[in-house]
Formats: structure tokens, C-alpha cells, sequence
């Protein structure tokens, strides 16, 4: 296979899978929203503040949009054009993958792709954002969704499928470890203690990361933070959590290179094979409210280097990610 | 549906003169007739929603954003009866066997410009003549492998060569999407309808790439170079290479080692490529030989090209034939190296290099169409009845200061076609493109790109400039 062509394969995946993940800290926040009872804007910018810190885009929002309300910061993150990382940008950069490969996918998943970006583009977006259409972020997560189905089911299972699902898993991966980070911002905008406040918040994390069914068959128990942060980092079961989305990229990463997985054949292989022994392993205290931040951050930087690692290994020298970039900068 | 119109002075594909429907146009008339405008509006928006869907698209440059936009597809095809194929398509094999004589000859032994059948100056002044190829043996002879002619009929039906596109003619995915989007829209038109299919399109151009496979290559690894997904055809060479189970690769996948011979990056190290379908021009296809900036191409393709190691599709050099000044010559080149006489004209050209033909040009602008000898797409060309003065004295000032870089000709009132525009069927005009395929045999595929100038009265039928396309039926008998 071409290396333009898995590079492609990698990033046509791993746009759509932030996409989606995007549309469900959106969705959540929104949701959590709606259910708080002051509704002042300067509040609900409270709730935002840590999405946007833990994605990254805090400095970036604050750059391009003046107002700090509840309805420009859904739009910068749904539909802006300047945000690299809004869904309606992820989902072009997914489609100038997909339109590069077109010869190399199904026609199904590109035209699921290509329908995705035009549903987008033809949205009303202030409509969307003045009316908090949940509807409209619903369909965005079914199109992902959608696209993950029909790329199983008309995509010969080979080489190219596992870079697509190097990309979900790297995206998906590092994603929970955001989303389970913005708790951390929660918590400092707070000024009250408030055990009722903090269970919601958890909970709306939970459902952002579609964990909520999956936490209370697992735990028989009001929403904790330890539980919480054990289901989404170290569940071996549950298809979210950061431990089960690195192991299903570790399979893939050895499926790429045909190297038994007790040993490693090249750099990203070996780092992601620490990260999982490091979850394996990992202690009850090392999951604890002050110690799983530098747990987290760890992971997250290590998912950066093995990312860089299997690009430089397989694709193209570096890793170009236009969101990345600008953060940087 | 209702399609009788107004048939004016032109040449009407459909309707004789009196009116009455062509006999092989009969049976689908009839069945337009059937149609309720609801049905017919219902198709329309279906098949447009499907090229959207697919993102069968072209890229329109020049606007503040280039924007994407389908093809314009009219629903209703263009039949053309087996006696008028038989007689274009021995018309364009001669054509286009010539035209790989005279490749072959003016980059060898230069015989008809000796026997000054091909004036000198013409081929020295020649923009896209290859000095980096004269003297090269290319495999198999062939220079020209896909050509794509654009014919037209004048005012009593007959057809006429207006241009030979011998470099990267495009268009190809649109004869064959616009084939299946008709089978949906009107899956029962089809079963008695007689149509040629010219779904095994791609089969015939792998073939004929295979065969220009380098010597000792039996097994050769073919792959369609493009520039990129910015190019407004790019749609057309996935789909090329899709259809043909082959690569598709841009210029940074591609690498020459020292050994001279042509390799692709891939995920398990570097594989030989042995042919090259190129849609890239020769001017962007090697910044160590052309264009120096070009980030397009590949260095070293050329040099593994001259050392015989790799096939490339259509050869370098091709565009001298592509020449409007040399097009005018191919009458002479057909007699010059078959001894036959041309079964397809060319239409009437003067040439203002030569003095007299200068003079004449220059009095009867007004009265002529002149075009750049090396532009395409419908640029850099004049109508003299629908110019203004203006245009007129400007033109006439770019032909004085460039006499060699420009040609004349009688315009043409292009044949009509029943098209839908503008809410009701009426005349539009129309060309035809068929692609010869030149391989172990010379192929032609039983249709072509029909387009049409959706514009009333327009006779620029180019997706640039307002134009659409039709599906194009050849018929068994």
C-alpha cells in the first residue's frame, strides 16, 4: 500500500472519530446545560471554559470570538471555519482524505462521507445554535457511527482497514483522556462544594462518552469519581475506555506490521506496548482524585508519540495536524 | 412531455426538416412523449442528486472559491445510427494511426519535412515539440495510446474533425457515469433499444497500457499519476483506476533510484512501477527536465523514460500534433503516409503564417472564428459574428503580433439537439468526443462524450463555459 494512500486511510478515520467526539462534548455540555437552573451566559461560559481548555482551544475561541456566550462557543466548535478542529472542519479534512482515496475505499463509505459534509454545509448553523437542535447533533453522531458500520461491513478486512482503525482507536483514546480532564477545569470554576453539583457533572461526562448504561450495569452505586475514571481508563470491556481503545490499536499496529505482539518490530509498537502494561498494572491509587492528572497527561503524550512514531514509520515524515499546529503556536 | 420546437435553419439531430421524427430517434421520442413533466422533473432531480452524492464533480477555478459542481447531465441521449459509426470510426482510426506516423517521423528521420509535406518553421516554432525525445525509440511505436476528437456536424449533417486532443483528453468518466445514471432513470428505455454498451472502456485502456510495458516486462505494474485532488479531473483518474484495479499515485509517491527505473513508497518499502497512465503534462512531469518548480512531477522520470524503463501514456512530445497549426496539416499527413484520402474533413482553416491567409484573416475577422493554436477548454479563441468591435480589433492585434500562434476557420453552425433548458425542450447545440484507444489494435469505444451548450444560441459547449452533457448512444443496426 501506498504510504500517501495509509496516511490518508489514518486521517480520513481519526477526523471522523473527532468529529464525533466533538458533537458529544457539545451534546453533553448543551444537555448539562439546560438542566443547571441559572442560565446566565457569564455561567454557562463557566461550563464551557473547561471544554474548550481541555481540547485545547481555549486561546484560540478567545482570539476569534469576542463574546463569551453559550451559543458562540457551540458555533465555533460545530461550525466554524476558522476552528481546525470544529466538526464542520474535521469532517471537510475527513472528506479530502476520503476524496484522495476514493479509488481505495467502498463507494458506501465515501459517499457516507461525502452526504455527511453536505448535511453539514447546507445546515442552517445559527439556526442550530439559537434553537440547541439536538436532532441535528444526533444525525452527526449516527453518520459516524454509520460510517464505522458500513467501513466494517464493505471494507475488506486488510492492511488499509487497520490503519483506519489505528485512527479511531489513537483519536478515541486520546479523547476519553480530554474528556475525563475537563472534570478537572469543573471543578476549579466551581466556587461552591457541592457533592450534587459535582455527581451531575460526572454524569454528564459519562454520557458524554455514551458510558452511562455501561457505569451503572458495572457499578451498583451513585456516580463516583473513582469509579468513573476506572470504567473510561481501565475497563477491558467497555468500547470507550482508554485501556481497551490502546489494545485494540496495539492489535492493529501488529496486524500492520505481521510482528507477534510479545515483541516489537518498531518504536511505536514498543511505546505502545509500555502504555499497556502501565494501564494493565496500573493501582487503585494511581486512579485517585490527585493522581490521575499526571496519569492522564502522561497517556495523552505518549498517544502523541506513538502517533508520530507510526506516521514516520509507515506514512508520510511528520505528522501534519492543523489543530495540533495551532495550539502550538 | 412535449419536445417538437422551432427547428430554425440548423442541422437538427432528431427531426428532418418536415419535422418528423429521424428514424432512429422514433422509438425514444415516443417514449419521452409518455413522460408526464412530473416524471420527467423526478428523474432530473434524482440523477443530480446522485452525481452530488457520488461527488462526480469538476472543480471551477476563478471564482472567489473554487467551488464543486456536477456536470449538467440532460436526460435526453444522442443516438447516433451504425452507419454514421462505421463511417467516424474508420474516419478517426486513420486519423489517429497518422498521427502516430507523424510523431514517430518528426522525432526521427524528419521524412515530411524533407518531402515538405510539414513546413520546417512550423515544427521549429512548435511550443510543445520535445527536443529531450527525438531519436527515442517509445514501445511499440505508439505515441498517442488514448485520443480523445472532438467532431461536430455543420448545417447539412456532416461530420468534421474540429480538434484532435492527443495529450491527456479527459472526460471519459462522464461517457461512462452518464451510461448508468440513464440504465436507473430509464431502466426500461434499454432492454430493445439496441445501444452499444461501452462499459469495457477501462479493460480496453489496461490493455493497451500493458502493452507499452518496457521490453522483458511480462507482468507489468501499471499505475494512473495525477496531479493531485486539486485538479478539476481528478475525480475521473480514481475512477479510471478503480475501474482498472490499479494504483493511482501522485508525483511524491514516486521516486527514481539510481538504478534509472521507476519506484512507488509503500507501507512495506519501495515497489517497481513499470507503465505510467499520466493525466499530468509534460511541462510539470519532470522539474529536473521541464518546469523546475513543478512540485507535480517526479525527478528523474524522464531519464528512466529514455533508458527504456518505464511505459508512459500518452508518450512526451504529443502536443506538436495537438497543435492547431499542425491539425490543419493532417489531410496531408493521412495522404503523405497512408496514400489514402481522408474520410473525416477538417473544417475550413486559414493559417495567418502565410501572408495571403494573414491578409484574409485580418479583413474577415468578423466573419471567422480564430483560435489559439495552443489553448484548449474554449480560451483564448474568438466567434467573429458574436464579437463585438472591440474584441475584433483586439484580437486582430494578438494575430499581427503572433501570426504562427493562431488559426482560422469557418464557423460552424454546429448541429442541434433536443435538450431540456430552461423549462421546455428546445434545439441546443452539440459536439461529440469519441476515444480511440491505440493498443495491439486501434479501438474505438461505441459512444463518446456528447456536449451540448446549454445556453440558447451558444456554441461553446465546455463545462467551463455553460456546457453539460448527454448520454451517447450507438446503435447495434
Amino acid at each position: 500500500m501506498l504510504c500517501r494512500v495509509a496516511d490518508s486511510l489514518f486521517w480520513m478515520s481519526r477526523y471522523i472519530e473527532r468529529a464525533e467526539n466533538t458533537v458529544r462534548l457539545v451534546d453533553v455540555t448543551l444537555q448539562t446545560l439546560l438542566e443547571s437552573e441559572h442560565s446566565s451566559e457569564d455561567i454557562s461560559y463557566r461550563h464551557w471554559s473547561p471544554i474548550l481548555s481541555s481540547l485545547g482551544d481555549q486561546e484560540l475561541f478567545e482570539s476569534h470570538c469576542s463574546e463569551t456566550s453559550s451559543l458562540e462557543v457551540t458555533h465555533f466548535l460545530t461550525f466554524s471555519r476558522e476552528n481546525p478542529s470544529s466538526v464542520f472542519s474535521c469532517v471537510a479534512s475527513a472528506r479530502e482524505n476520503a476524496r484522495m482515496i476514493r479509488d481505495q475505499i467502498s463507494a458506501e463509505m465515501w459517499e457516507v462521507i461525502n452526504r455527511l459534509y453536505l448535511y453539514l454545509k447546507n445546515t442552517d448553523a445559527e439556526r442550530v445554535c439559537r434553537e440547541v437542535n439536538f436532532d441535528f447533533f444526533h444525525r452527526i453522531k449516527e453518520f459516524s457511527i454509520l460510517f464505522q458500520g458500513i467501513t466494517e461491513s464493505t471494507f475488506t478486512h486488510q492492511l488499509g482497514y487497520e490503519f483506519i482503525i489505528c485512527g479511531r482507536q489513537l483519536e478515541r483514546a486520546d479523547k476519553t483522556c480530554r474528556i475525563l480532564d475537563a472534570k478537572r477545569f469543573m471543578g476549579t470554576v466551581s466556587q461552591v462544594e457541592d457533592d450534587a453539583l459535582d455527581t451531575a457533572q460526572w454524569a454528564a461526562l459519562l454520557r458524554g462518552c455514551s458510558a452511562f448504561e455501561a457505569y451503572h450495569r458495572t457499578y451498583v452505586s451513585d456516580v463516583s469519581g473513582d469509579h468513573v475514571r476506572e470504567l473510561l481508563m481501565l475497563s477491558r470491556n467497555f468500547p470507550r475506555s482508554v485501556l481497551f481503545c490502546i489494545d485494540r490499536l496495539q492489535k492493529a499496529m501488529h496486524a500492520i506490521s505481521k510482528c507477534p505482539l510479545t515483541h516489537f518490530s518498531n518504536e511505536a509498537e514498543r511505546r505502545v506496548g509500555l502504555l499497556i502494561s502501565r494501564l494493565n498494572y496500573a493501582t487503585p491509587s494511581e486512579l485517585a482524585d490527585d493522581k490521575a492528572h499526571q496519569l492522564i497527561e502522561d497517556i495523552e503524550d505518549d498517544l502523541a508519540d506513538i502517533a508520530q512514531e507510526l506516521s514516520a514509520r509507515y506514512m508520510f515524515a511528520e505528522i501534519v495536524d492543523p489543530a495540533a499546529e495551532l495550539v502550538e503556536s | 412531455m412535449d419536445i417538437a420546437y422551432d427547428q430554425g435553419t440548423f442541422f437538427d439531430e432528431a427531426f428532418e426538416s418536415d419535422g418528423t421524427p429521424r428514424p432512429h430517434y422514433q422509438s425514444l421520442i415516443s417514449k419521452f412523449a409518455e413522460l408526464s413533466p412530473e416524471e420527467f422533473q423526478q428523474k432530473r432531480e434524482a440523477i443530480d442528486l446522485a452525481f452530488l452524492q457520488q461527488g462526480i464533480t469538476f472543480t471551477v477555478y476563478g471564482e472567489a472559491q473554487s467551488t464543486e459542481r456536477i456536470f449538467p447531465f440532460d436526460l435526453m441521449p444522442r443516438v447516433i445510427p451504425k452507419s454514421e459509426w462505421d463511417h467516424l470510426s474508420t474516419g478517426l482510426k486513420q486519423r489517429l494511426e497518422t498521427l502516430n506516423l507523424f510523431l514517430h517521423d518528426i522525432y526521427h528521420d524528419r521524412k515530411i519535412v524533407k518531402d515538405k509535406v510539414f513546413p520546417e518553421e512550423i515544427l521549429a516554432s512548435a511550443k510543445h515539440y520535445r527536443p529531450e525525445i527525438a531519436g527515442l525509440d517509445v514501445p511499440k511505436d505508439i505515441y498517442i495510446h488514448i485520443c480523445g476528437t472532438d467532431l461536430i456536424r455543420d448545417d447539412q449533417g456532416a461530420y468534421l474533425v474540429l480538434e484532435d486532443n492527443g495529450r491527456c483528453p479527459s472526460g471519459v468518466s462522464y461517457m461512462l457515469e452518464n451510461r448508468q445514471a440513464m440504465k436507473r432513470a430509464f431502466p426500461r428505455f434499454f432492454p430493445n433499444a439496441g445501444v452499444r454498451p461501452v462499459t469495457d472502456y477501462p479493460s480496453h485502456l489496461l490493455a493497451a497500457l500493458r502493452h507499452t510495458a518496457p521490453e522483458g516486462v511480462d507482468e507489468p505494474t501499471v499505475a494512473v499519476l495525477t496531479p493531485g485532488v486539486y485538479n478539476s479531473a481528478y475525480f475521473e483518474h480514481c475512477f479510471l483506476a478503480r475501474q482498472m484495479g490499479v494504483e493511482i499515485v501522485e508525483g511524491r509517491d514516486l521516486v527514481v533510484e539510481n538504478d534509472d527505473r521507476v519506484y512507488m513508497r509503500t507501507t512495506e518499502g519501495l515497489k517497481r512501477v513499470d507503465v505510467l497512465y499520466r493525466r499530468i503534462d509534460d511541462d510539470f512531469i519532470d522539474p529536473e527536465v521541464f518546469r523546475k518548480d513543478s512540485v507535480l512531477g517526479v525527478p528523474g522520470l524522464v531519464r528512466a523514460y529514455r533508458k527504456g524503463n518505464l511505459g508512459l501514456a500518452n508518450a512526451l512530445g504529443t502536443g506538436v500534433a495537438d497543435d492547431k497549426v499542425a491539425y490543419c496539416f493532417v489531410p496531408d499527413m493521412i495522404k503523405y503516409y497512408l496514400d489514402q484520402d481522408p474520410i473525416l474533413p477538417n473544417v475550413q482553416s486559414w493559417l495567418p503564417y502565410r501572408p495571403d491567409d494573414l491578409k484574409y484573416v485580418l479583413e474577415n475577422m468578423e466573419n471567422l472564428v480564430v483560435k489559439a493554436a495552443n489553448e484548449a477548454g474554449g480560451y483564448g479563441m474568438i466567434i467573429g459574428p458574436v464579437a463585438s468591435k472591440a474584441e475584433i480589433a483586439e484580437f486582430r492585434e494578438k494575430v499581427k503580433a503572433d501570426p504562427r500562434g493562431f488559426i482560422a476557420q469557418t464557423p460552424i453552425s454546429l448541429s442541434r439537439h433536443p435538450t431540456y433548458a430552461d423549462g421546455a425542450f428546445d434545439g441546443r447545440h452539440i459536439d461529440l468526443r469519441p476515444y480511440i484507444i491505440s493498443g495491439k489494435q486501434t479501438h474505438i469505444i461505441p459512444g463518446g462524450l456528447t456536449r451540448v451548450a446549454l445556453r440558447k444560441g451558444s456554441l461553446v459547449v465546455n463545462s467551463s463555459q455553460g456546457g453539460g452533457s448527454k448520454d451517447t448512444w450507438v446503435l447495434y443496426d
